[in-house]
């Protein structure tokens, strides 16, 4: 199966889509860094291209992580699959008292 | 060591353009430069919307970049016109310090139509004399170029940020210099830039600038989704601006940050480095500013399609998004998107844009520029008086 996702670092739990990804698809990742196979995951929704799909279930108030780092908090259990942005995470830095 | 075809400048400095520019001092005179620019072949009109009342390190700041501007080695020679004498003369001045040929004319007292006439007399004299100037082969060394993305989206940070992190790194080692900043923008990824600081007492003032900006930022407490990440960001999968900052820092290449520059700083003479400037994250005051310190190319990656450019600097555009690489071909010099894909690597991926800057070193006008995208936007600090 060829790749539809990039992973930046091994600790990561979201995946970035690099061609459009349908709901229902299940889809294999690749490590950018050493072009390693990642995981494979059902994406549950449609997931767009540069769009981040969750590689595990995160729980609310967990950080997603890319780059090996924190990009943000999870405002609600996010399932392995699902589209990870703006609805479902928040920034750790720039959220003024918004949720 | 490579080399390119460039102008070698009265103070030293090398340019890759050979522009003749007609800077207005502050807004009344746009009318007037914009008036050369229409009987003069070639002339490069730089208007804006500032100049008046301004004060403080605010005016400083506007000073610094007109003058910087007249000052770029890709300006053979300038003409300045102001309402008044005295600021007028002040940034010819600053341009005159270069050596290059300047002209200050002034408005009040004579009105548009006889400066427009004194300056147009002027400024057809320098275009015939700059046409003259031939290219010189330098070496790379002589470089001073900046970083930038814009209308970022993942696609910046997976491929055509790693991409241009490897030209980066090749022309530092090449000699050259390369500035970036975007302070706002290294939000999320601030301590890594800091740890790439060796000097301490650098590495204390870009804390210190960090924190003054953000400062800012925090103190309005206000909404950032739309405004950081941007509406386009958030589009391309950005979702905040920790993520953009990681992404963003993937152009920095690997070498140490051995410059630390504050908006009024100047960039000192030296070779082989990556210089942190104090700057704003939005595409046109970015350039406007690393331009008034000297930057002669500007390397601008896109995810979504930021289509900026400036007056007298080329700016390279480059993408790894395929779906802006087909919908946005115009603007797009350097397509990386198979990168995306890994069907090349991203060595491969940096030796394309570097070949492309040669190009467009020796001479090959940039999407940007046949576009005639002209954005230049000085960076305001506060009020005017």
């Amino acid at each position: 199966m060829s790749f539809k996702f990039a992973i930046h670092n091994k600790a990561d739990n979201v995946g970035v889509a690099v061609e459009d990804i349908k709901a229902g698809e299940l889809v294999a990742g690749v490590y950018l860094e050493d072009r390693s196979v990642g995981p494979t995951v059902k994406a549950l929704e449609d997931i767009p291209l540069g769009h981040k799909i969750a590689l595990r279930d995160i729980e609310q108030g967990e950080a997603a992580i890319k780059y090996g780092r924190p990009i943000g908090r999870a405002t609600r259990r996010i399932r392995a699959g699902e589209h990870v942005h703006v609805h479902n995470v928040v920034s750790m830095r720039w959220n003024f008292g918004r949720r | 060591m490579r080399t390119f075809k460039g102008y070698i400048r009265e103070d030293g400095r090398v340019g890759i353009r050979n522009h003749v520019v007609a800077i207005p001092v502050d807004d009344l005179s746009n009318t007037a430069v914009l008036g050369v620019a229409k009987l003069v072949r070639s002339v490069v009109p730089i208007p804006h919307p500032y100049g008046r009342l301004q004060f403080g390190r605010d005016l400083q700041l506007l000073f610094h970049i007109l003058a910087g501007t007249g000052s770029n080695p890709n300006v053979a020679a300038a003409v300045v016109v102001g309402i008044d004498d005295s600021w007028s003369n002040k940034i010819a001045d600053m341009i005159a310090r270069t050596g290059k040929p300047v002209e200050a004319i002034s408005i009040e007292g004579r009105g548009d139509l006889r400066a427009i006439e004194i300056a147009s007399r002027k400024a057809a004299r320098m275009v015939q004399e700059a046409s003259e100037r031939q290219r010189t082969e330098v070496d790379v060394s002589a470089l001073t170029a900046s970083i930038k993305c814009g209308e970022s989206d993942t696609t910046s940070g997976l491929a055509s940020n790693p991409a241009l992190g490897v030209a980066v790194d090749r022309l530092v080692d090449m000699g050259a210099t390369v500035m970036f900043g975007e302070t706002s923008e290294l939000t999320g990824a601030e301590d890594i830039v800091a740890s790439r600081i060796p000097d301490p007492d650098l590495r204390e003032k870009f804390h210190k600038i960090y924190r003054e900006y953000v400062s800012v930022i925090e103190s309005e407490g206000a909404e950032m989704l739309g405004s950081q990440p941007t509406e386009g960001n958030i589009k391309g999968g950005i979702s905040t601006i920790e993520e953009k900052a990681l992404g963003n820092i993937q152009k920095l290449g690997t070498k140490p940050i051995t410059c630390v520059l504050d908006y009024l700083d100047p960039l000192p003479p030296g070779k082989g480095r990556l210089c942190f400037v104090n700057t704003s994250s939005a595409a046109a005051e970015f350039i406007t500013l690393v331009a008034a310190k000297g930057s002669v190319l500007h390397f601008f990656t896109t995810g979504q399609g930021n289509v900026v450019g400036h007056p007298i600097v080329p700016v390279i555009k480059i993408t790894a998004n395929p779906k802006t690489a087909a919908a946005m071909s115009e603007h797009i010099d350097v397509d990386v998107s198979d990168l995306l894909s890994l069907k090349i690597g991203v060595a491969e991926a940096g030796e394309r844009i570097l070949d492309y800057a040669f190009k467009a070193m020796n001479g090959r006008l940039t999407a940007a520029e046949v576009l005639q995208h002209d954005e230049f936007s000085p960076i305001r600090l506060h009020i005017s008086a």
